[in-house]
């Protein structure tokens, strides 16, 4: 039992181990694959004890005062084991390994260099997520929270010579970094309120009801924030499907384990201070609900198979968000748990299908389930785990998240929520009939991909059935009223029905559906992604642009003027001291006189 | 086991054994290479630096004139941490492991056990003389290169002001004897809380010595000539060793046993440190050689360090010794680089460095981390330091002081920026990498490794300091 001490540690050192040999030994970096074996090794063997945490459910807190401060340190680090992290870990390491190993052949034509940088962020990225996870304190979290959005900014702007990646990098950054604002306020208010960052003190103190702070809604409103920019809640969603410019297997690791899930893993980690003040956890409802119905509407009209995929992300995502708003956080995170399954399952898959066509376009594919049945087989898996159909992982979660939102009496958010089940069902089916089933638009190239990238699919694909499986043989306790399992499976039910109505079978005309009256209006505004983008675009351009043209102005002309005067007196001053130094032996001797009388005459002035 | 008087000064006997040994296997060397002599000179300081890990404060010798403190222990382990650092920098060049190797040692290992003593000493005599043997082997050591006219000339500048300081020192300690009536400091201690104006006179006087010895302004003319004549390493160590043996002795006469009356030396020293402080940062600037540079911008630093001497508390002191275990490491560090490449390049001044990340890019992050941690940025242990002397500053109320200070940092960082800009941004002046011998690695290693654990955990260093400084007031 003593090695566990030592495990979740080894877990967290070894991507950071690798990280380190990467970045400083550059000829290992510039051997691109030699690169991505030690990535892989290390995040292997990292999943390695991740695997034995998780299996002995071990349980351990350790923190060490890091930075003293009068009477006690001011914040401690350490790592905190619990059977949240310790799922969370599996997670994190289970999907970076997979995607490592996948990438190897997505990206096999990349130069050796770019290779070598790619696996250099990734091992980071992973080091910064277990480091977010195994946090005690709202600080370390924050530090390793700033860490994982360096990491997809580098990630998501890979191919920074191409400018959509390069802007979608600095706009994901930017975004988040505005949630981020929120959150370190919030943190350092609750500091400056409680005198601790730690999670076990401030639980504590919120079982003990000694966290009556005037303020604490709004700590942990701007506290949640950080969540809002982080897993992508409405209105800060916009990063996400611009995030796609990255290489897929990128948008894998962002939307399965890392980033966005780290959000909805701060809310569940702080739930009891959340509970403490019930109209931010109503607010989390709400924007969760709506979220998850906004994004799904937008996932209806997108033609990129990634967006469509990355607005299903957002769309989830309020899903648990909704469920950490109703109070039912764990159903929250163990939808973040099979979602993370399932939707690495699907982009990877997204991945093999692009590399194989070269297009997003779903409708510039097609028939490709004939081309690549193994492909075709898993994405499908994927599909019905994201739609909610029974016995896969997806439809358990998502029916323990409903459950949990009617039984908080959140009638609204709840409607919102089964709506989008019928959605979610409808808009991957709809890529599934066109881009798998339809006909054979592509040219005939297409074929299955290397044993690197099935591989990984496959085993996600098994983990999704088996896993599902295994909640079925356990019976799946009921979540909520006996009407909702079928409810549930009816809506996902009706969402594939539409959907094979519409493009497979071509009894209804998209368009005509489109055009008429209610959805006509919804379908625009949905095209134009509700006018957000355009809207951050123009307050970017008319505010924060005329702002920083006024700052810049002042900043030319007032402060630089006041600067310019000073650095040059103080380069004066620094040339006309340089001159008592004279070299003469004699001064040196007066100096010391002068330096007698000066510190003679001062005490005379000054001492008491 | 040694009887009890011994046992306090176990650590200078043992320093004196190593001495004895570089003496006579002196007698015995020949040839040109002499490295297994330097090698042997720093294995001893080994020895007493693991043994100095080992002993525990002990009960005050003779008459109290000799004490093992905690403060003595903290020093004492300050000094030879230095000095392995330094001889081991100098393994294997000249002058350390030339013909002179013997002599050289000699003369360090000599400075040194003044040092370890003047850590100790509680009384004015024993103190007089512990400086003095600590300071006159600095004096050959900075002309050691007797060939170089320089160097001549730096050392003699540096011996003829020293000498000044000492005769101000001297002159000092006998008004004070003459007014404590007694040699003893806890005696003096009692004596200052009447007041008598001749006492505070001796004690004005002698702390112009001690503050040659810092190298305050304006008791610092001969820091620059002799940091650039004398060979680095060397400098290395006489940037750092001596100047924390120098803030030892303030602490030991103006804090020890004073108590609340230590209060009255706040404005002195807020007073010196402000003018250091502003001078060296200033003097900096127009710098184009490293080692001058280095050699102002550690006046300013020791202005920093007066202002955590100006706090006058027990925080203050702490956060002084904390700050000069992070000076040890980044000063000596950023010296040791331009070692480095003045070995290859032949050259001290800042040009030298140019573009020095393409062809070294190891050596430039180190002198990065090194400068950085000097500029105050955070994570790297000077930021730290700086942090802590404020805070403790701002305890005592010294605001003005904290923003004097904190505005020449900006400075500071402009002449550190400088220099990293060559390193980084400006063209390499000829291609190829720097040879970097096995032991000077080493030591650079130890240093950036110092600087950067120092940065991120430096709570064990902070509360040892705090340990050994409350016991003062």
């Amino acid at each position: 039992m003593r090695l566990l001490v030592w495990l979740p540690l080894l877990v967290l050192a070894l991507p950071f181990t690798s990280f380190l040999l990467l970045a400083v030994v550059a000829p290992l970096r510039r051997a691109g694959r030699v690169a991505g074996a030690v990535g892989i090794a290390a995040i292997a063997a990292s999943l390695g004890g991740a695997l034995l945490i998780w299996n002995e459910g071990f349980r351990h807190t350790a923190t060490w005062a890091w930075l003293p401060g009068d009477g006690g340190p001011m914040a401690t680090v350490g790592l905190l084991v619990d059977p949240l992290a310790n799922a969370m870990l599996v997670l994190v390491t289970l999907v970076s390994f997979l995607v490592q190993v996948y990438s190897l052949a997505y990206l096999a034509d990349e130069p050796a260099p770019a290779l070598g940088r790619y696996y250099t962020y990734q091992s980071l990225f992973a080091f910064s997520m277990l480091g977010l996870v195994l946090s005690p304190g709202f600080l370390q979290m924050f530090v390793f929270w700033e860490l994982v959005g360096l990491c997809s900014y580098l990630l998501i702007g890979y191919w920074y010579q191409r400018p959509a990646a390069a802007r979608a990098a600095v706009k994901a950054f930017w975004i988040t970094k505005l949630g981020d604002l929120g959150f370190i306020i919030g943190i350092v208010m609750l500091w400056a309120a409680t005198g601790t960052f730690e999670f076990a003190t401030l639980f504590a103190k919120a079982q003990a009801h000694a966290l009556a702070i005037p303020a604490l809604g709004t700590i942990m409103f701007l506290i949640y924030l950080g969540a809002v920019g982080k897993s992508a809640q409405f209105p800060l969603h916009v990063w996400l499907p611009d995030a796609m410019e990255g290489p897929t297997p990128v948008s894998a690791l962002i939307h399965a384990a890392t980033m966005v899930t780290a959000g909805v893993y701060m809310v569940t980690r702080a739930q009891p201070l959340f509970a403490l003040v019930p109209d931010v956890l109503a607010l989390i409802g709400w924007v969760g609900a709506f979220t998850a119905l906004l994004a799904a509407t937008m996932a209806c009209v997108e033609n990129d198979i990634k967006r469509v995929l990355a607005y299903s992300t957002v769309s989830q995502l309020g899903y648990m968000m909704a469920a950490a708003g109703a109070g039912a956080a764990e159903a929250g995170f163990f939808h973040l748990l099979t979602h993370g399954l399932f939707k690495a399952l699907l982009f990877l898959g997204a991945g093999a299908v692009i590399h194989a066509v070269g297009s997003n376009d779903i409708f510039r594919m097609g028939g490709l389930f004939r081309a690549m049945p193994q492909t075709g087989l898993v994405f499908l898996v994927g599909t019905l785990a994201l739609a909610g159909v029974p016995p896969l992982a997806g439809f358990f979660s998502k029916e323990a998240v409903l459950g949990g939102v009617w039984a908080a009496h959140m009638t609204w958010p709840f409607v919102m929520l089964a709506l989008t089940a019928f959605l979610t069902a409808f808009y991957m089916f709809r890529v599934v009939f066109t881009a798998f089933f339809g006909p054979a638009t592509a040219a005939g190239h297409a074929h299955e991909p290397a044993w690197a990238m099935r591989g990984p699919l496959w085993l996600l694909a098994a983990l999704t059935v088996l896993l599902g499986l295994r909640l079925a043989a356990g019976g799946g306790e009921a979540h909520g009223p006996a009407w909702l399992a079928p409810l549930s499976v009816g809506l996902a039910l009706a969402g594939v029905a539409l959907a094979w109505a519409m493009y497979q079978r071509g009894a209804l005309d998209p368009r005509r559906v489109a055009a008429a009256f209610p959805l006509s209006v919804l379908d625009a505004l949905a095209r134009r992604r509700y006018g957000l983008d355009a809207l951050y675009d123009g307050l970017y351009r008319g505010f924060v642009l005329a702002l920083s043209r006024l700052v810049g102005w002042i900043d030319r002309y007032l402060v630089d003027g006041v600067l310019n005067v000073a650095s040059a007196w103080t380069l004066r001053g620094g040339d006309a001291l340089r001159r008592i130094q004279s070299g003469v032996p004699q001064d040196y001797v007066f100096g010391v006189a002068f330096g007698v009388l000066f510190l003679v005459v001062w005490a005379r002035l000054w001492m008491r | 086991m040694l009887p009890a008087p011994l046992a306090a000064g176990v650590l200078e006997l043992a320093l004196g054994a190593v001495l004895l040994l570089v003496f006579v296997l002196n007698l015995f060397a020949r040839g040109e290479d002499r490295r297994w002599l330097a090698g042997t000179a720093l294995g001893g300081v080994l020895v007493v630096g693991a043994l100095s890990l080992v002993v525990t404060p002990a009960p005050a010798g003779p008459g109290g004139m000799f004490v093992q403190d905690g403060l003595a222990i903290f020093a004492k382990r300050l000094f030879l941490g230095a000095t392995v650092i330094g001889l081991l920098a100098g393994l294997g060049a000249r002058p350390a492991s030339g013909r002179r190797a013997g002599e050289y040692h000699l003369l360090l290992l000599t400075s040194l056990l003044g040092m370890l003593v003047l850590a100790s000493a509680r009384d004015l005599i024993l103190l007089f003389v512990a400086f003095e043997v600590m300071s006159i082997p600095l004096y050959v050591l900075a002309g050691f290169l007797k060939r170089d006219a320089t160097a001549v000339e730096a050392s003699l500048k540096f011996f003829l002001v020293g000498s000044v300081s000492s005769a101000v020192l001297a002159y000092g300690l006998s008004f004070v004897y003459g007014a404590a009536r007694s040699t003893d400091l806890a005696k003096v201690a009692q004596a200052f809380s009447t007041a008598e104006p001749l006492l505070l006179l001796g004690l004005l006087a002698a702390l112009a010595g001690f503050a040659f010895k810092i190298a305050a302004f304006p008791f610092h003319m001969w820091v620059p000539d002799t940091y650039e004549a004398a060979s680095t390493p060397f400098v290395a160590w006489l940037s750092v060793t001596p100047k924390a043996a120098g803030f030892v002795v303030l602490f030991r006469v103006y804090f020890e046993g004073m108590g609340e009356r230590a209060d009255a030396w706040m404005p002195i020293a807020a007073g010196l440190a402000t003018v250091t402080i502003v001078a060296g940062n200033l003097m900096a600037l127009p710098q184009q050689n490293t080692k001058r540079l280095l050699a102002y911008s550690g006046v300013a630093h020791i202005g920093y360090m007066l202002v955590g001497f100006a706090a006058a508390s027990a925080a203050g002191t702490a956060m002084i010794l904390f700050y000069l275990v992070a000076y040890v490491f980044s000063n000596m560090g950023a010296f040791l680089v331009v070692e480095a490449v003045a070995r290859a390049e032949g050259s001290e001044a800042t040009a030298a460095l140019r573009g020095l990340a393409q062809r070294s890019p190891l050596l430039a992050l180190a002198m990065l981390l090194f400068l950085l941690s000097l500029g105050g940025i955070p994570f790297v242990a000077g930021f730290w330091a700086k942090l802590y002397v404020f805070w403790a500053a701002a305890a005592a109320g010294l605001y003005w002081l904290v923003l004097v200070g904190a505005v020449l940092t900006v400075v500071a960082l402009f002449y550190y920026l400088l220099v990293a800009k060559r390193m980084y941004i400006e063209a390499p002046e000829r291609p190829g990498r720097i040879q970097l011998s096995a032991p000077l690695a080493l030591a650079l290693v130890l240093c950036a490794l110092g600087v950067v654990a120092l940065g991120v955990y430096p709570k064990p260093v902070v509360m040892a300091a705090l340990r050994v400084a409350t016991p003062l007031f």
